[in-house]
């Protein structure tokens, strides 16, 4: 994937990004399980006097 | 050579101010007494990227001129200051840490750099921070900053120049910039006071940007009297950055002087009994909530678990923001990053989108749950940080495994992020010290647009302890 975005990655980057990259995965994947119904996923409080 | 008492470098920039307005103390002598103590101390402790010697010197002599005239220019006339090296300073190099700005000049001042001049603060320089703003630098171009209190620790990122200089009187006080803990973290590690303040209180424009969504300036002080000074110069509406708030502001020290009375403190169980907070730091903690009790405050225990996914959260949101910015340069200056920011930007470039929506999804949980604690609680409570500063080098340890990987770089970050994330203010104050001599921060957080409530309650545990007294031996 490195190589298909133009990134160049030495082969100690590959071992700890695939590293990093496993624990994204394994922290962020149970998310799926969050409920549903709960609120959007807006990126932010855009406007910070409407999000207090 | 050790540092003998220096009464007047440890005074609070709140008392320097008066000083300076009743003609008791000229801004040349204070300039030339913190450039003394830059030249005598930094280059051990590395806090400092550039030095403005010359111009401060010159600041100096036109603010005390202004004096004799009776022509104060604000609150901190005359008062020595120094920033970040990730806020734009016109005419002077801005290098965000990194080799690849090292010759980037900006053409005119950040808005909060702006706002301190005008308020008559007189910059001293620019301070050292992790590469990028991003934490987990190996390798710091412009020198390694140490810990005042234990040159083998780290101060803590990504503003560790910031709380260095503070800490060990280099400055009145410094600015820093907390993306998802970034002035909290080093504040607690160099035992000093670092307030992050609600998300879009303060102007970003001429800031490097981190993560566009939770980048936030905020004050590194000695006293909680400061932070509110310095919050009450750079906050409020800026034309620049239309992501500021447009609300009146208060007077953030009016409060000072009262208790905690009638206030509800959450003590968040999760962070004090996480499994990877220190026993010193849990012990720190749970006396300071004893002591928060017996300045009249009602504090209970309360559950928040989206806070152990928060570290998780934040980074592949704050590092896929980060890496979109760096794709050119990564792909062309590959070899110009330190070690630690290139293999996290490469993590984040790589990080399937599918991840990414779920922790925008666990984003507005997370705020969700912060949010409705704040309707049972004034303040929430909690470590800064799980451990005190650990040693320099751990961050060259290589990554063996997954679940390395997330003690380290999530683990570390539980603590703040969750305030990050939900965008709302949060303080780090000194609460105690490790058997090793290092200082442990005690964070609270409120609502947004709170910080009135967190200045109160801050400073009522400031008077109330004596923490903030000790100075690292230089």
């Amino acid at each position: 994937m490195a190589r298909a975005l133009g990134l160049p990655m030495t082969p100690e980057d590959l071992a700890e990004v695939t590293h990093r990259l496993n624990a994204f995965v394994d922290a962020l994947a149970p998310l799926g399980e969050l409920p549903s119904g709960g609120p959007e996923p807006v990126p932010a409080p855009v406007d910070p006097d409407r999000a207090a | 050579m050790t540092d003998r008492p220096d009464a007047l470098a440890y005074l609070s920039a709140t008392q320097l101010a008066a000083r300076v307005r009743a003609r008791e103390l000229s801004p040349v002598d204070l300039v030339e007494h913190y450039l003394a103590r830059i030249e005598r101390f930094d280059r051990r402790l590395g806090a400092f990227v550039t030095v403005t010697a010359d111009a401060a010197r010159e600041a100096a002599r036109r603010a005390e001129a202004e004096v004799v005239r009776g022509e104060l220019r604000g609150p901190l006339h005359g008062v020595p200051f120094a920033v970040k090296d990730q806020f734009d300073t016109q005419g002077i190099r801005t290098t965000v840490g990194s080799r690849i700005l090292d010759a980037n000049v900006p053409a005119e001042d950040a808005t909060v750099v702006a706002r301190l001049k005008s308020a008559g603060a007189i910059l001293l320089g620019k301070l050292n921070l992790s590469e990028f703003a991003f934490g987990g630098t190996v390798c710091f171009p412009f020198g390694q900053p140490r810990n005042p209190w234990h040159p083998d620790h780290q101060p803590g990122g990504s503003s560790g120049g910031s709380a260095v200089a503070t800490a060990a009187a280099l400055a009145a006080f410094t600015l820093g910039e907390d993306t998802g803990g970034s002035v909290r973290g080093p504040a607690a590690w160099c035992g000093c006071v670092g307030l992050r303040p609600t998300w879009g209180l303060v102007s970003r424009h001429g800031t490097f940007s981190v993560s566009w969504s939770m980048d936030t300036a905020g004050p590194l002080t000695r006293a909680v009297e400061d932070s509110a000074l310095v919050l009450g110069v750079i906050a409020g509406y800026d034309p620049k950055d239309p992501l500021t708030s447009r609300r009146p502001l208060p007077d953030y020290r009016a409060a000072f002087g009262g208790d905690a009375r009638g206030l509800r403190i959450g003590l968040i169980l999760e962070l004090v009994d996480g499994e990877g907070t220190h026993a010193e730091v849990r012990q720190a903690v749970r006396d300071a909530a004893r002591t928060l009790e017996a300045l009249g405050a009602s504090v209970e225990d309360v559950s928040l678990p989206t806070s152990l996914v928060a570290g998780a959260v934040f980074m592949a949101l704050c590092d896929s923001e980060g890496a979109a910015r760096h794709q050119e340069w990564l792909r062309h200056r590959s070899a110009d990053y330190d070690q630690g920011t290139r293999r996290r930007l490469l993590t984040a470039s790589l990080l399937p989108a599918a991840l990414y929506h779920q922790a925008q999804r666990a984003r507005a949980l997370i705020r969700q749950e912060i949010l409705e604690a704040f309707q049972r609680y004034d303040l929430l409570v909690g470590p800064t940080r799980p451990t005190p500063a650990p040693a320099i080098g751990k961050e060259a340890e290589p990554v063996a495994s997954a679940a390395g990987a997330a003690r380290r770089f999530f683990g570390a970050r539980a603590d703040t992020t969750p305030f990050s994330l939900a965008g709302t203010p949060a303080i780090s104050i000194p609460c105690g010290f490790s058997s090793a001599g290092l200082p442990i921060g005690l964070q609270l957080a409120g609502a947004p647009f709170t910080e009135p409530a967190i200045f109160r309650v801050a400073h009522a545990f400031e008077r109330a302890t004596a923490w903030h007294t000790r100075h690292p031996p230089l």
